[in-house]
């Protein structure tokens, strides 16, 4: 096992990271199926990456959680905060129970993939084209959610994942992205990856 | 392989695992975050309905007739389906917390005063034109401003989708904010406010 770092003490916000956790743990699920779906080991990777980042969290919560805690009157009440807290990590966990599927080899049935993708139609991987029109496009220009009801929640850049992208990060081409949204979105932003749609399609 | 249909069936159940698995983090923390019972109770329910589903689920996987070499392949579909009902188990948790709290706690209180939402709860009728219309056709939360976080038909829970159509006798569980009430409850019952309002959408993740 590798080594585990220590955690210190910060003052943030129980509920800052209340809020960073359960982001993070939503995420890592569906970066969790991604790489269970596109059968991809370093996406997996990614998703344990953040899974000990939510254990990091955790500790931190119930630390803020702690301090916080005066009389048997918070105790009371804050209790519940370490309990969600918990059950967040849990999810993670969850999560990374998936990728450690894709990491073992265990593997999901060709066949199930192919279903799934039927199925499951929300989540999509598209390599950007030299003349598609993202190329060196920000995110918060394209703004791809409000547009065409699209997320991207990961970005392969040569040897790279950027996971959950900011505003300011450009595309370039040749990235892979991973994102999540409508059947009807998803598959737009296939064809604006490909270049063979060369116009934002607004609904 | 054993059977494509048997197949076909397997994953089809487990994207019906995933989806209420997910739908129950939903509202399992959108019960937190508003303090709602009533979310929190839904998810206790799902709760059971997941649990039997699962059961459903294993015995099918199980009794596929899959040749030896096919084995670590259902593993990981055992290993998913596990998944789901581990994050149903979180969300149930999260829930209880809900259920279990009179009053919350004001550091609990200072995450809910961010959100100034409620939860709406109501049933679509006959006359409403939401009707028949996809969740994308019907802008629920471009004209009232309220968000749409699970549909309950029958003893169903949908989680929506742009393409969920909505049917008469629907029951739709929204959160927004208090002055979007008024709107859905107009428009879910068929006496329509026709105003476009110019909200600020949130969107829970």
């Amino acid at each position: 096992m590798s080594d585990f770092e220590k955690i210190e003490y910060k003052p943030r916000s129980v509920r800052e990271i209340l809020i960073e956790m359960k982001d993070i743990s939503e995420l890592m699920i569906d970066l969790a199926y991604s790489a269970a779906l596109f059968n991809d080991r370093e996406l997996a990777e990614e998703v344990l990456e953040l899974e000990s980042r939510v254990d990091t969290l955790a500790y931190q919560l119930n630390m803020s959680t702690m301090i916080a805690t005066r009389d048997p009157e918070d105790a009371q009440g804050l209790v519940g905060v370490l309990k969600v807290a918990s059950s967040a990590d849990k999810i993670s966990d969850a999560a990374a129970d998936i990728a450690t599927i894709v990491l073992r080899d265990i593997g999901v049935h060709p066949l199930v993939s192919e279903v799934f993708k039927k199925v499951e139609e929300g989540l999509v991987k598209a390599r950007v084209n030299a003349n598609s029109i993202l190329a060196g496009k920000r995110l918060d220009e394209l703004e791809l959610a409000s547009k065409i009801g699209v997320d991207i929640i990961a970005i392969r850049r040569r040897k790279e994942w950027i996971i959950d992208p900011k505003g300011k990060e450009t595309i370039e081409k040749g990235d892979i992205l991973i994102a999540r949204g409508s059947h009807s979105g998803v598959e737009e932003l296939k064809k604006l990856a490909e270049g063979t749609l060369q116009k934002l399609e607004e609904e | 392989m054993s059977n494509k249909k048997q197949i076909e069936k397997i994953v089809k159940m487990l994207a019906e695992l995933k989806d209420t698995s997910e739908l129950m983090m939903d509202l399992a923390y959108s019960s937190i975050l508003l303090n709602n019972r009533e979310l929190a109770e839904e998810v206790e329910e799902l709760e059971e309905h997941i649990d039997e589903l699962h059961t459903e689920f294993e015995l099918l996987v199980l009794s596929s007739g899959f040749k030896q070499e096919e084995s670590k392949n259902f593993l990981g579909l055992i290993r998913i389906g596990v998944v789901t009902e581990k994050i149903a188990d979180a969300a149930a948790e999260i829930a209880e917390v809900v259920l279990r709290q009179l009053e919350p706690h004001p550091v609990l209180k200072l995450v809910i005063e961010e959100a100034e939402e409620t939860v709406l709860r109501i049933q679509v009728s006959e006359n409403s034109p939401l009707v028949n219309k996809t969740m994308r056709e019907a802008k629920i939360p471009e004209k009232t401003g309220m968000w749409i976080l699970a549909i309950r038909r029958g003893n169903r829970w949908i989680r929506p989708k742009p393409q969920t159509r909505i049917y008469k006798g629907d029951i739709l569980i929204a959160s927004g904010y208090a002055e979007g009430e008024e709107d859905l409850k107009q428009l879910a019952t068929g006496k329509i406010a026709n105003k476009h309002r110019s909200f600020s959408l949130f969107k829970p993740n």
